[in-house]
């Protein structure tokens, strides 16, 4: 029971959280907005018992990322950041319905999923020997292939990433020479 | 070993064909000849081998039919054997004489020409040494190929080229009798390796084997120059000498000789046949002896003399005597080969200039080995005692005597031609006054590589006449010429060099009146009996006047009119068509297709934007239609279940 | 102790793709419709965990943690993209490149 009220908390904290993300104009109370979110949903998984995850979640997005994104943030300026019309208004007017109309598919979707699902196997397993342990064994295991391939499109990414945005000398031809 | 000698001349072709333009002609030449003598000493060791018992070897079998292996083998017999040294032996001289002949020729592409004669000497060995007919016909068609690169190898002279052409296509006929002979021999026998056809010689119908043979020996008539498929050549002494030593004289025209030998069996047991052999090969004597008595080129002559003595050769197989018409084939070979070697002197002599005879004259003086060369060459084909030709000549004269005395008379008459019209030319070459003076400057003799040559076969055209016994005795056929033939044919020889000697030496007569006298003969003797002229310009020429009319009337009128009127009338059709359904239907409603495709497109294209943030629109309404359909098949499949 | 149940999982999970939907298709901004997307990768990764809680299986916090992973490449890749865009053209809204316009 405790554990339920604990959940919905978060969940209502990431729900708002979100919501502040997409309507708020001004890019750094967005970024804030999303900070909040990536806590309130490593509080989720923390409460689903996930401690992994939702450690990662908090180490990496919550820091990581996001500090990335203040980062290129400051690259630009701030007239350009902060201004007035950040919402297109007539898009989202157009688009809500088809939202809603995602969330009922989705909810028939994940209704259907629920009554077709097994019902718990390992848990009694998870629970004896812990979930980090479980998570790093099998995951270095069963998808250690798996990993290694992430590992080298992280590392792609990161080569890209500098490619695509590194100063290119000829770009600014008129201020080199 | 045995594969070795055929391989030799192949090696040195693919070598010399591929890498002749970097190790120079001289050397291509030096590989050619050792490839030759190469041949020449491994077919003498075989030789004693062969002797005793017949080696048989199959290769390799390249086509397995019914009943029946066609196969790629060697057949060593006393026959072949002894043919192959002594073709392998001219060749390599005339391949070492020919580096002197073609020094003239260096730096112009000359490996060329050791390479087609290399390919030639292959070609050959494979028409002698092959154990089946198809591998004869192969080595058949691979000489005639040779034979065409090599009297074309002046291809920068239209004589050279049509000659060559001429050769190809007289050719071209024999070789169609032959591969018919080939395929009846395939569907009497049912088999193709000779030493089986000699098995199953006498099972066989008559008559048949009678046809079979009569289109063998087709072949050998076109292959040996008889006499209606005889103008190819004297023709084919436009290609260089020792070219016309080799092929046209010592071994390819013999391979028609040498095939109807090596099919003996065959022949013996198609009298028909041979009577056919005999009556060609005697008449193909007379004519090209008289033909010879009138040319004036230093080589036709000699050609014409070849073709003489091929028909002699012919005339011995027809009377049964195949061991003599193989001996003075080779006999044939040395010194005809000697006579030829001879003449390339002279003609090396005037720089490649001067053939005809009657511009020549004193050379003896300047040329003292070539003179020698060309005398005892010149003895030895008229059969004068103890030079080769008399044993090998004397020995047909004797078997033909035997059987008829007609043919007998032919072949003695032949012979006074024979002695006649070499010492004609062997006189007005190197005695008289010098009649090319002040045109072409001196003469010299020709340089070592070239005499040494003349020499060896001047050696063995005098002695190999003494082996005449072994030969015989070898293959197996031993005959004693009568004292009486021998002096008679010695007589009548001596007698054609009289007639020569006091004609052209002493001018008894005087050739230049007897030549107005005889006028209408010499020119008929000259024309060859008006047969190149009914060949070329009656033949050939309606051929291709026939072809012309055929094209002005056939082709322009009927099949051209007609076409012509298809096609109008077609592109009348297609033009009403155009009018009525291109422009009025298919193009207006391509037009409109187009117009419509474009004004959709116009219409459409706003839904671009270029905002992502509208393509991620449209990607969720992707996802709901894609979802939503989902959804629905589910239900749909669900309430089914 | 009680378990919290599947749905509740789901139902945050969907919550929270659609406003990252809303937000990818309404923003102007480049780096906030990348923010926007960061939102719909959680989401998905709520529904990740929230299922293995409920089968006790750890695949799919396995599979979060590989979408963190590339999460995180994606955002490397994407802010370099922005930059280099803003470095080309000194803008940084969407509507000013439409270059892809019919």
């Amino acid at each position: 029971m405790f554990k339920l009220i604990v959940f919905i908390i978060f969940s209502a904290w990431a729900v708002i959280s979100s919501l502040g993300v997409v309507l708020f104009s001004n890019p750094v109370y967005v970024i804030l907005w999303l900070l909040s979110a990536l806590i309130s949903i490593a509080g989720i998984f923390f409460v689903a018992g996930a401690e992994l995850v939702g450690a990662i979640q908090l180490i990496i997005y919550a820091v990581a990322i996001a500090v990335f994104y203040i980062f290129v943030l400051t690259a630009v300026p701030w007239e350009k950041a902060l201004k007035k019309d950040s919402h297109y208004r007539v898009e989202g007017v157009i688009a809500f319905p088809f939202i809603i109309l995602l969330y009922i598919e989705m909810f028939i979707v994940f209704t259907l999923g629920v009554m077709a699902s097994p019902k718990k196997q390992l848990k009694l397993f998870i629970e004896r020997i812990g979930n980090a342990e479980v998570v790093g064994s099998i995951l270095f295991s069963k998808y250690f292939i798996a990993f290694e391939i992430v590992s080298l499109v992280l590392l792609m990414g990161m080569i890209g990433a500098v490619l695509i945005g590194r100063k290119e000398s000829q770009t600014y031809d008129g201020d080199t020479s | 070993m045995e594969v070795l000698v055929l391989l030799a001349p192949l090696l040195s072709f693919i070598v010399i064909g591929l890498l002749g333009s970097k190790i120079g002609d001289r050397t291509s030449g030096i590989i050619a000849t050792l490839s030759a003598f190469l041949s020449f000493i491994l077919t003498l060791l075989i030789i004693p081998q062969a002797l005793k018992q017949p080696i048989h070897i199959t290769l390799y079998n390249f086509l397995p039919l019914e009943n029946y292996n066609l196969s790629l083998g060697l057949y060593y017999d006393p026959l072949s054997s002894i043919t192959t040294a002594v073709v392998t032996f001219v060749a390599g001289v005339i391949f070492l004489y020919s580096l002197g002949y073609m020094e003239h020729y260096f730096g112009k592409w000359t490996f060329k020409f050791y390479a087609y004669l290399s390919l030639f000497l292959f070609a050959m060995l494979l028409i002698l040494l092959s154990d089946n007919l198809i591998g004869i016909f192969f080595g058949w068609e691979g000489v005639g190929v040779a034979s065409y690169l090599l009297i074309g190898y002046f291809h920068d002279k239209k004589f050279a080229t049509d000659a060559s052409f001429e050769a190809f296509v007289v050719n071209r006929i024999g070789d169609w009798l032959f591969i018919f002979g080939i395929i009846s021999t395939f569907l009497i026998f049912g088999t193709l390796t000779i030493p089986e056809l000699f098995e199953k010689v006498d099972e066989v119908s008559k008559t048949s084997l009678a046809l079979a043979t009569l289109l063998l020996f087709g072949g050998a008539v076109g292959k040996s120059g008889q006499l209606p498929l005889h103008t190819w050549l004297p023709n084919a002494m436009a290609g260089p000498t020792p070219v016309s030593a080799l092929l046209h004289a010592a071994t390819m025209v013999a391979a028609g000789v040498y095939m109807v030998s090596r099919l003996y069996p065959l022949f013996e047991n198609a009298p028909d046949t041979l009577k056919v052999v005999a009556v060609v090969g005697g008449l193909t004597s007379f004519f090209a002896a008289l033909v010879a008595t009138a040319q004036y080129d230093i080589k036709k002559i000699i050609a014409f003399s070849t073709m003489s003595q091929l028909g002699y050769m012919f005339l011995a197989l027809g009377m049964g005597d195949m061991v003599g018409a193989m001996f003075h084939l080779t006999t044939h070979a040395f010194f005809k080969a000697l006579l030829f070697l001879a003449a390339g002197s002279v003609i090396v002599a005037f720089h490649h200039h001067l053939q005809d005879i009657r511009y020549m004259g004193g050379l003896r003086k300047y040329m003292p080995f070539t003179y020698a060369g060309f005398m005892v060459g010149a003895l030895a084909l008229s059969g004068i005692f103890p030079f080769a030709g008399f044993f090998s000549k004397d020995r047909i004269i004797g078997s033909v005597l035997e059987e008829s005395v007609f043919w007998g008379i032919v072949g003695l008459g032949g012979s006074f031609l024979t002695a006649y019209y070499i010492f004609r030319e062997g006189f007005m070459v190197f005695h008289g006054e010098e009649r090319f003076r002040g045109e072409y400057g001196e003469v010299h003799e020709v340089g070592r590589v070239m005499v040494i040559p003349m020499v060896v076969l001047g050696v063995l055209s005098v002695v190999f006449g003494f082996v005449g016994g072994w030969y015989s005795g070898v293959m197996g056929d031993v005959r004693h010429v009568h004292l009486s033939v021998a002096v008679g044919s010695v007589v009548v020889g001596l007698l054609g060099i009289g007639v020569a000697y006091g004609v052209f030496v002493k001018r008894v007569l005087s050739p230049e009146s007897l030549y107005e006298s005889l006028k209408p003969v010499h020119a008929l003797f000259q024309s060859q009996f008006f047969t190149e002229f009914f060949y070329h310009k009656i033949l050939a020429r309606g051929y291709f006047n026939l072809s012309r009319a055929s094209y002005l009337i056939g082709d322009r009128k009927i099949i051209d009119g007609s076409i012509n009127l298809f096609s109008f009338g077609y592109l009348r059709v297609v033009r009403v068509l155009w009018k009525l359904l291109d422009i009025k239907a298919i193009d207006l409603f391509i037009n409109w297709l187009a117009m419509f495709i474009l004004s959709t497109g116009r219409r459409v294209s706003f839904i671009q934007t270029g905002l992502i943030n509208n393509y991620i629109f449209f990607l969720l309404l992707g996802i709901v239609l894609i979802l939503g359909i989902m959804l629905y098949g589910l239900n749909k499949v669900k309430g089914q279940g | 102790m009680t378990a919290i149940p599947l749905e509740a999982f789901l139902t945050v999970s969907g919550l929270i793709f659609g406003i990252g939907m809303f937000g990818l298709i309404v923003r102007r901004n480049l780096i906030t419709l990348l923010m926007s997307l960061e939102l719909c990768l959680n989401a998905v990764n709520i529904a990740f965990v929230g299922a293995d809680a409920h089968l006790g299986l750890v695949e799919g916090q396995i599979f979060a943690l590989f979408i963190i992973a590339l999460a995180a490449v994606e955002a490397a890749v994407g802010l370099g993209i922005i930059i280099a865009i803003f470095r080309y053209r000194k803008v940084e809204s969407s509507d000013e490149v439409r270059d892809m316009r019919g």
